[in-house]
């Protein structure tokens, strides 16, 4: 009885931890429980006037009540804003999302935005805004992972 | 049992006999241990949803798939191993309301009918009791399915 018990505790532990020999992230594993509040990128063309949409951007997302960390990223078309909602809001995700569009679209109606609360989205995002310090990260590289992050987003299956 | 308007002297004397040896079923007990053990295979299956976030490409919305099929394996391979019959006898309902309790109705059935053969013992018998949970789960899909399609078409919702 005891060596199946022992059996089946190693199963599961090893199927656990499998995988878990990536050390490739570095901040970004830590976001899941902590607020990391990434700085805001552009990696189109660095202008001030860019900068300065993106900062606006993500003061007008931070400025939600239920909302605690945001990731606000800005390729070639794209803007993507990644947040994460306060446990106690997440009954609200839906018109939260409603509300932060309509704004968004209001205020920058020339901008595409892709909005998401998924935490994966977010985690994404802070790691390519991890790659982004890197100077050896082409911005090519950056545009094509921000397209993936997006596709990754609108799939539903 | 009979309603007791339609019962015989005899019968409600016996009614009041079986009573008073009857032994009082520990409910409240026996809610707190379902609940208790219910929700640890719940906290245990959010782990195995954020793994999958982690350290492969599914997002919130799309981990649910693996992760559902990855507890119903855990509980065949407990089943297997006899563990998770201990669990249900102390839990009851904590262990079979959630899914796991799907794949031990699976796995047991098949044990037991393992003597009459593979294909009239093990394959006749295997979805004895989970054939229900699946036809009346694609049933009730089916029909939720078609009130909310009918309620987008008239613009409800």
């Amino acid at each position: 009885m005891k060596r199946k018990w022992f059996l089946s505790c190693m199963i599961v532990i090893l199927a656990l931890l499998a995988a878990c020999n990536n050390d490739g992230h570095k901040e970004d594993g830590l976001s899941l429980i902590k607020a990391t509040h990434p700085k805001p990128m552009s990696f189109d063309k660095e202008t001030t006037e860019e900068e300065d949409l993106i900062q606006s951007v993500q003061k007008d997302i931070e400025g939600f009540e239920e909302i605690y960390d945001v990731a606000v990223l800005k390729g070639k078309e794209d803007i993507l804003v990644a947040y994460k909602v306060k446990h106690l809001q997440r009954f609200h995700m839906k018109s939260i999302e409603k509300k932060m569009k309509e704004k968004l679209k209001k205020k920058y109606p020339k901008e595409t935005f892709t909005v998401s609360s998924d935490y994966k989205i977010f985690l994404e995002a802070v790691e390519l805004e991890e790659n982004m310090k890197d100077p050896n990260y082409s911005n090519e590289k950056a545009e094509k992972k921000l397209q993936e992050i997006i596709k990754l987003k609108n799939e539903l299956t | 049992m009979g309603k007791k308007k339609n019962a015989t002297p005899e019968q409600l004397q016996y009614q009041e006999l079986e009573k008073k040896h009857e032994m009082k079923r520990p409910v409240v007990k026996n809610c707190i241990k379902a609940f208790l053990v219910g929700g640890f295979i719940c906290f245990i299956g959010q782990a195995v949803s954020y793994f999958y976030i982690y350290f492969f490409n599914f997002t919130e919305q799309t981990s649910g798939n693996p992760t559902v099929a990855t507890m119903v394996f855990f509980s065949m391979l407990l089943t297997g191993f006899g563990v998770y019959d201990h669990i249900g006898q102390f839990a009851g309902a904590g262990s079979a309301v959630p899914v796991t309790g799907f794949g031990n109705s699976v796995i047991s059935a098949a044990m037991e009918h393992r003597s009459e053969g593979f294909i009239l013992g093990v394959g006749g018998n295997m979805f004895k009791l989970a054939g229900s949970v699946i036809l009346f789960g694609v049933f009730s899909a089916f029909i939720v399915a078609l009130i909310k399609t009918l309620l987008i078409r008239w613009g409800v919702i």
